[in-house]
């Protein structure tokens, strides 16, 4: 497939379901996916157009939490960005790991840091949080505080200073 | 037959990443893996928010000591990819040259590690000894043996002498006929053709599914090199290739690496060649808004990285992926019916950054979950039976 055969492609099957294609350059493609139709998008890039997911990027931005799926086509050197997000406070997304395996451990990830949940993920447990990480805190999340800026001592801190007051 | 569960991991790592390995096991086949990571997560994600772009490539050094000339130039791909700034000519070359010189040592101490663990003992004596003058190369030229830290968005931070050049190339006459000898030695001997052929074999299929890169995708016919398809630094004026085999076992990925170290030989050569004086940084002026991607192809595969910035000095997002982190999972296909004796040369394959198999806690079912620990040196006496039973019949 030349890199022209691509784009017409993306124009004429995810153009009717994207808000918005934004070629950046020659090499970097963004597409704005709605929600709803991410899984049939992504399935579209992976299976017909055979594009290398390489990983996926969660960021909280003030109004939503976005999922950039990126799509490497090796032999065109060209980047394809699927932008997806959902709404505060519920989350929900559909998982891509359904299709191919490669996007488990990212999705897991991206469900961590950001709270995201992925719907039919097939192995929904933590992956990069401790066991003991507290239910609903997400670290990646605009609203996260670091212990430092919430002037908090960490236990075994409060610990050590009481002894070394108390004579 | 009943199932065993065996857990590898996660502390005491011998080399530097813990990791946890899960294997069922039925006899002495493997029959299902569970893969966790994350047992050090380091944030640096979130730490590059408080940095500056100047700053960032200094702690993405860091992320690991061996790739630590492949991250940095994931960023500044990014960086440039946002800015759209070109580098200059002698910039572009002295990426290439430190990057290849990166890729050679990461190489033979693969290599090296690879034969420790089936028993090859004069294959590790061997090629360490000749991935030191590739160190003493980077710390006569950069300054460091690792953590070399001479890239920036727009260029490099220091010039390599032009009368260094000649010693590189000294250098590279010293291990170019070792390498090329040890390259022979590995492809004809009749053992390790019988150890590592067939073992842990990752097919095309899936390693198009698990999204694998590096020597991992090429020693499974996946013809793909971000060097070659998305040329970054001076790559495009260069005239190399890039290796790639079809049978997706050890023995594939063995012969990718020592093919792809003397085509880095190569590489180096024609770049001091070609190396004139000239400016070795272009002037940033401001960082615009906007996303940039930058991807890199370090010696275990490719690193990608995503920038998001605001207009300010610090990103308000930074992504990095690196190598390990698809090819691990893709272990789940590859150790599936192999035996236990090949698990750990089948992760050694991929290269992680780890090996935590010091520890291992062994539940025999049959004895009524009876637990046993075996402990690094068993492992290896495993694999190294296994190579002396297959040396005795060849």
């Amino acid at each position: 497939m030349t890199y022209e055969e691509l784009l017409k492609q993306i124009e004429d099957r995810l153009g009717p379901m994207s808000e918005r294609i934004f070629n950046r350059n020659r090499k970097r493609i963004y597409v704005d996916i709605p929600p709803e139709h991410s899984l049939k998008a992504n399935r579209f890039v992976f299976e017909e157009l055979k594009g290398r997911m390489t990983t996926a990027t969660g960021r909280d931005t003030p109004g939503r939490i976005e999922v950039l799926y990126h799509y490497c086509f090796d032999k065109l050197s060209l980047v394809v960005t699927l932008r997806t997000w959902t709404e505060k406070p519920d989350c929900i997304l559909d998982s891509v790991a359904t299709i191919f395996p490669g996007a488990l451990f990212i999705e897991r990830e991206i469900q961590d840091i950001l709270g995201v949940k992925f719907h039919n993920h097939p192995d929904p447990r933590r992956l990069i949080l401790a066991d003991d990480w507290p239910e609903g805190v997400y670290p990646l999340r605009r609203d996260f505080q670091t212990r430092k800026e919430r002037n908090e001592t960490p236990e075994f801190l409060r610990e050590l200073t009481s002894e070394v007051t108390t004579p | 037959m009943k199932k065993t569960v065996i857990p590898i991991g996660p502390f005491h790592p011998i080399q530097e990443e813990p990791e946890f390995f899960q294997l069922t096991v039925e006899g002495e086949h493997v029959v299902d893996v569970d893969v966790r990571i994350s047992y050090n997560h380091r944030g640096i994600e979130r730490l590059c928010q408080d940095l500056t772009y100047d700053q960032i490539p200094f702690l993405l050094a860091r992320i690991c000591g061996i790739c630590s000339a492949s991250h940095p130039m994931a960023f500044c791909q990014a960086g440039e990819d946002l800015c759209g700034v070109e580098v200059p000519l002698r910039g572009q070359h002295l990426r290439t040259l430190i990057c290849e010189l990166e890729r050679i040592h990461s190489h033979l101490l693969w290599v090296g590690l690879a034969g420790h663990f089936i028993g090859y003992n004069t294959v590790f004596m061997w090629a360490w000894r000749y991935r030191e003058p590739v160190l003493d190369a980077l710390e006569a030229t950069i300054g460091n043996r690792n953590n070399y830290e001479n890239f920036c968005i727009g260029g490099c931070r220091r010039d390599i002498p032009q009368e260094k050049l000649p010693d590189l190339i000294k250098i590279m006459d010293e291990i170019q006929g070792p390498i090329e000898m040890l390259t022979k030695a590995v492809l004809d001997d009749p053992v390790l053709k019988v150890r590592l052929g067939g073992v842990g074999i990752l097919t095309e299929e899936d390693a198009r599914r698990w999204c694998v890169t590096g020597p991992t995708a090429r020693g499974s016919n996946l013809d793909i090199d971000v060097r070659h398809d998305e040329p970054y630094a001076s790559y495009d004026l260069l005239n190399w290739q890039v290796h790639y085999q079809s049978t997706g076992d050890v023995m594939a990925k063995a012969v990718v690496r020592l093919l792809e170290t003397l085509e880095s030989i190569k590489i180096i050569r024609q770049c001091i060649e070609q190396i004139e004086p000239g400016e070795i940084r272009a002037e940033v002026r401001e960082m615009p808004e906007g996303e940039g991607v930058g991807h890199a192809e370090a010696p275990r595969g490719e690193t990608f990285h995503y920038v998001c910035s605001d207009g300010t000095n610090y990103p308000i997002r930074y992504k990095v992926r690196a190598p390990t982190y698809v090819n691990l999972p893709s272990f789940k296909s590859s150790v599936v019916g192999q035996e236990l004796a090949d698990a750990m040369l089948t992760v050694a394959a991929m290269d992680p950054c780890y090996s935590c198999t010091e520890r291992v806690l062994v539940v025999r079912k049959r004895l009524g979950n009876k637990k046993e620990m075996l402990d690094q040196k068993t492992l290896l006496k495993m694999s190294w039976d296994k190579t002396e039973r297959i040396r005795r019949s060849v």
